[in-house]
């Protein structure tokens, strides 16, 4: 770039290029997204599965521990190696997308593993309530409508099953991985593709 | 031509490198380096100009034993630079 003088338009125009270039260059994919969606369907659908094979009481805090615990220690060194390797600049966006992720996870960990049996038929909902949370404002901070919308349908679920017989709370938290996690982190991996996002 | 224009940040490489730190917290050279597409050499003269009229902050540090410079905006370079974009508008929508 040399340091010719230029007119006020080419300012406009080197400032709105690099702020889009950099835009591009430290923008989320959905790669994390489907992972723990994929993660809380598994667990749930084998819960099921341990369930009709009289296994369930056995091997439920094991079974979520062996799936989700290699999740949350794939998750610290996919993005503590991305941002190394890409060399990621630090956000506030970044930030807050990272800190929303962890704290719904350690969150409903310790909801789900610890104190399971005091919060009783309420744990599917809360769980969905948090994260219908977690995915509003990460969907409103990246400004992608798929994730905003999966939030809001995921609020309206937790609320729906308050009223479902708890046999089959199950089957709400796997239909909110889909349309919560699953379904909007493939549409963010092909925005990103296309460039859209 | 264009005297209301900050002269500091009125040079296509300072001006993208404040807009890149706009964006971020913070960032390092070597972003900068890539999104600018400049020489380092040239990236590194027009950091220094930035420090020294105080409109960003430069941090030398070592990471797994090599250098590396972290660089962020200050007060003073975010409210240069708002106002840099206030006086471009005026120039192209004079009207206003």
């Amino acid at each position: 770039m040399d340091e010719k003088n230029f007119t006020p338009e080419e300012s406009l125009l080197i400032i709105s290029k690099t702020i889009e270039e950099t835009r591009k260059k430290i923008q989320e994919n959905g790669h994390i997204i489907i992972l723990w969606g994929s993660l809380i369907f598994t667990v749930i659908l084998s819960q099921y599965i341990l369930e009709l094979l009289g296994l369930h009481k056995k091997f439920d805090i094991a079974w979520t521990c062996i799936l989700f615990l290699p999740g949350a220690i794939y998750t610290f060194f996919y993005t503590w190696r991305k941002s190394r390797k890409n060399n990621i600049p630090k956000t506030i966006l970044g930030t807050i997308v990272g800190a929303m992720g962890w704290l719904f996870g350690l969150n409903g960990f310790v909801l789900a593993a610890i104190f399971g049996d005091h919060i009783g038929n309420a744990l599917a909902p809360v769980l969905l309530i948090l994260l219908a949370i977690t995915t509003i404002v990460i969907g409103l901070s990246i400004k992608f409508k798929p994730l905003i919308i999966g939030g809001i349908v995921l609020n309206l679920l937790a609320i729906g099953t308050f009223l479902v017989n708890p046999a089959y709370h199950g089957f709400s938290l796997m239909f909110g991985a889909m349309i919560g996690l699953i379904i909007p982190g493939i549409l963010l991996n092909i925005a990103k593709k296309r460039g859209n996002v | 031509m264009f005297s209301d224009l900050d002269p500091i940040l009125h040079s296509q490489l300072r001006l993208s490198i404040v807009s890149i730190l706009m964006t971020v917290e913070e960032t390092s050279f070597s972003f900068i380096k890539d999104t600018t597409k400049a020489a380092a050499g040239n990236v590194s003269i027009q950091i220094n100009k930035l420090q020294e009229a105080g409109y960003i902050t430069v941090k030398k540090t070592f990471k797994n034993n090599y250098p590396n410079t972290t660089v962020s905006l200050t007060e003073k370079g975010r409210n240069a630079f708002e106002e840099y974009v206030k006086n471009l508008q005026k120039y192209i929508h004079p009207q206003k």
